[in-house]
């Protein structure tokens, strides 16, 4: 299996992109069996990159490595090399929880915590910051501001988390990622559980945030990975089968396979 | 237009033998419905045959004593002319040794159920859970002669009370309510969705952050719905209390000396009792009744809204 090198990069002309995420010769095991094989990949300094594929081709697994959440599953182990910034994060002694800070994730449903609003918020805050009430709401505000959430929570910071609509909560998730400021965002499939508009604002939000965060989008929606992102991942059965630019996957793919599912033809 | 006729003819023809069916389905389904139903009824009617008999049983006293039974300590069941019985005593001792059980079982208890879920490698997940079912499973009567001839003598040793003390039984009844605490706090435990428990660990949560901020208050109902259905158990327990609490109708004055507790005092004294005396203690015996409904009715209450919650 080849990568393509991004040899025509008439997109990228102005900025040199630079690799925040590096996925070297990685294989991923659920006990004995190979979910991921061989994969090689990079993740562009702000870019959104997405995964799509159909179901149980690995693509999920792959951002639960990014962050290293499969560790808390005992019998689930990774081989190769992550590189974020320079540094492997598959070794042993990496400190989880600071890592986990550095690449936060958004799940498929919205988990909010049970807690307030406001606490959902500086909760993740906290664990890594001792600062003042003061500062801690200029924090709260931002980070809702940023998730577009903002206008309709700011009179109700003390409710619950779980009081919120499915999109209100997901973005409020969203704005708990933020907070902590991450480097890089991971989704995993952010949109499925939502109704169209909700699911909008969601894919509006993910190409502001672009311009500070790197992104990582594992969707179903072959739309939404042509809406959001500049790079896009075919995986298949635990393989990456093709990895370019998004408008090249979806206009002139490279392998029969990825022609296939995003013409609709499997998947 | 006749084929429209036809079949529609022919529908009413089978929907008529469908309904003769149906009829004679409905005279079993009705009947079904009433023995169910019959049997439900009857735990009611238990529960309220129960109440009135031990009402009826305990009236003598209840009008001999009043209110006074349960704010006097003098228990003096061949006094004269009349016998002067008061259940504070038993009703103090009930309370402290559930109370102080429950402090000790409960942060044990949570603590192990914790570790199971949390923590635990996989290799050690079922010889504990296997050890605490069996803890539920032993025979109160072997808890209450353990205690009598090994942990009464190891707590004289050590000063703290005689062998026969309130401490004793607390601590018997610590580790009888150990299981309940545990079990039910794993299973609530267990119903935290493993995405959010990941939610937390994906901002960077250690593991007690998670429990902590994020198991614990939402699984808070269940667990006070467990520690209640615990208390219950150690309000009633009486085998094993009667064994080591020293079935002393005196006021304690610690919890090294020894007391006496609701259930206790029944077991040790009803079977030579008569009249006001045996009165008396069917009057504590509602006492218990009524406390331990009390406890379990706010235990069920707290978990009906644990399961709206999850519905929700």
């Amino acid at each position: 299996m080849t990568i393509e090198t991004h040899s025509s990069s008439q997109s990228s002309a102005a900025l040199p992109m630079r690799e925040r995420i590096s996925v070297r010769d990685l294989r991923f095991y659920y006990g004995e069996s190979l979910a991921l094989k061989n994969i090689n990949l990079p993740l562009y300094d702000r870019k959104v990159t997405a995964f799509i594929g159909p179901s149980g081709c690995g693509k999920s697994t792959l951002l639960r490595v990014l962050n290293r959440m499969y560790d808390l599953y005992p019998g689930q182990r990774a081989e190769g090399e992550v590189l974020l910034d320079g540094e492997n994060i598959l070794q042993p002694g990496i400190d989880l929880n600071l890592l986990r800070s550095r690449v936060g994730m958004v799940f498929q449903k919205p988990t909010p915590f049970p807690m307030t609003i406001y606490d959902n918020i500086a909760f993740g805050v906290r664990l890594y910051e001792k600062i003042s009430k003061a500062d801690m709401d200029v924090r709260v505000e931002e980070a809702l501001s940023k998730a577009a959430l903002w206008k309709e929570v700011k009179d109700k910071l003390n409710a619950s988390g779980l009081s919120l609509s499915g999109g209100q909560q997901q973005r409020l998730c969203i704005a708990r990622t933020v907070a902590i400021k991450p480097e890089v965002i991971l989704f995993d499939e952010p949109c499925s559980a939502l109704d169209p508009i909700s699911t909008a604002k969601i894919e509006e939000l993910i190409d502001e945030l672009k311009s500070e965060y790197t992104i990582a989008i594992v969707t179903h929606n072959m739309q939404q990975a042509a809406r959001v992102s500049e790079h896009t991942a075919f995986m298949y059965l635990g393989d990456l089968i093709e990895f370019n630019e998004t408008s090249n996957i979806f206009t002139t793919p490279k392998d029969q396979r990825t022609q296939d599912y995003i013409t609709g033809r499997f998947g | 237009m006749t084929d429209m006729a036809m079949t529609s003819h022919a529908a009413s023809g089978a929907s008529a033998e469908r309904a003769a069916v149906l009829q004679k389905l409905r005279g079993r389904d009705t009947l079904f419905y009433w023995m169910t139903r019959i049997a439900a009824i009857s735990v009611l009617g238990l529960l309220g045959a129960i109440m009135i008999s031990l009402v009826i049983g305990a009236w003598p006293a209840i009008s001999t004593y009043g209110l006074s039974f349960i704010t006097t300590v003098r228990w003096a069941p061949n006094a004269m002319p009349t016998p002067v019985l008061g259940g504070l005593s038993p009703l103090i001792g009930t309370l402290i040794t559930s109370i102080v059980a429950l402090l000790i079982a409960v942060p044990v208890g949570l603590g192990i159920a914790i570790f199971l879920t949390e923590l635990c490698p996989p290799r050690l997940m079922r010889p504990i859970s296997i050890a605490i079912e069996m803890l539920a499973g032993i025979p109160s009567i072997i808890y209450g002669m353990w205690g009598f001839f090994v942990l009464g003598p190891f707590l004289a040793e050590r000063g703290l009370g005689g062998n026969l003390s309130l401490l004793n039984a607390s601590l018997i009844l610590a580790i009888m309510v150990l299981p309940f605490i545990t079990a039910i706090s794993r299973d609530v435990f267990a119903t935290v969705p493993p995405v959010l428990k990941e939610a937390a660990y994906g901002v960077g949560c250690t593991t007690w952050e998670v429990v902590r901020n994020v198991v614990v208050p939402y699984t808070r109902v269940g667990i006070i719905g467990g520690v209640m259905l615990a208390l219950g158990r150690a309000l009633g327990e009486t085998m094993a209390v009667t064994f080591v609490v020293g079935n002393s109708f005196r006021l304690p004055s610690s919890l090294f000396s020894p007391g006496t507790t609701i259930s206790a005092a029944i077991a040790s004294e009803f079977a030579e009792s008569a009249d006001l005396h045996q009165s008396a203690l069917i009057l504590l015996g509602l006492l218990l009744f009524v406390l331990t409904f009390a406890v379990l009715t706010i235990a069920r209450l707290m978990l009906m809204r644990l399961e709206k919650q999850k519905g929700a």
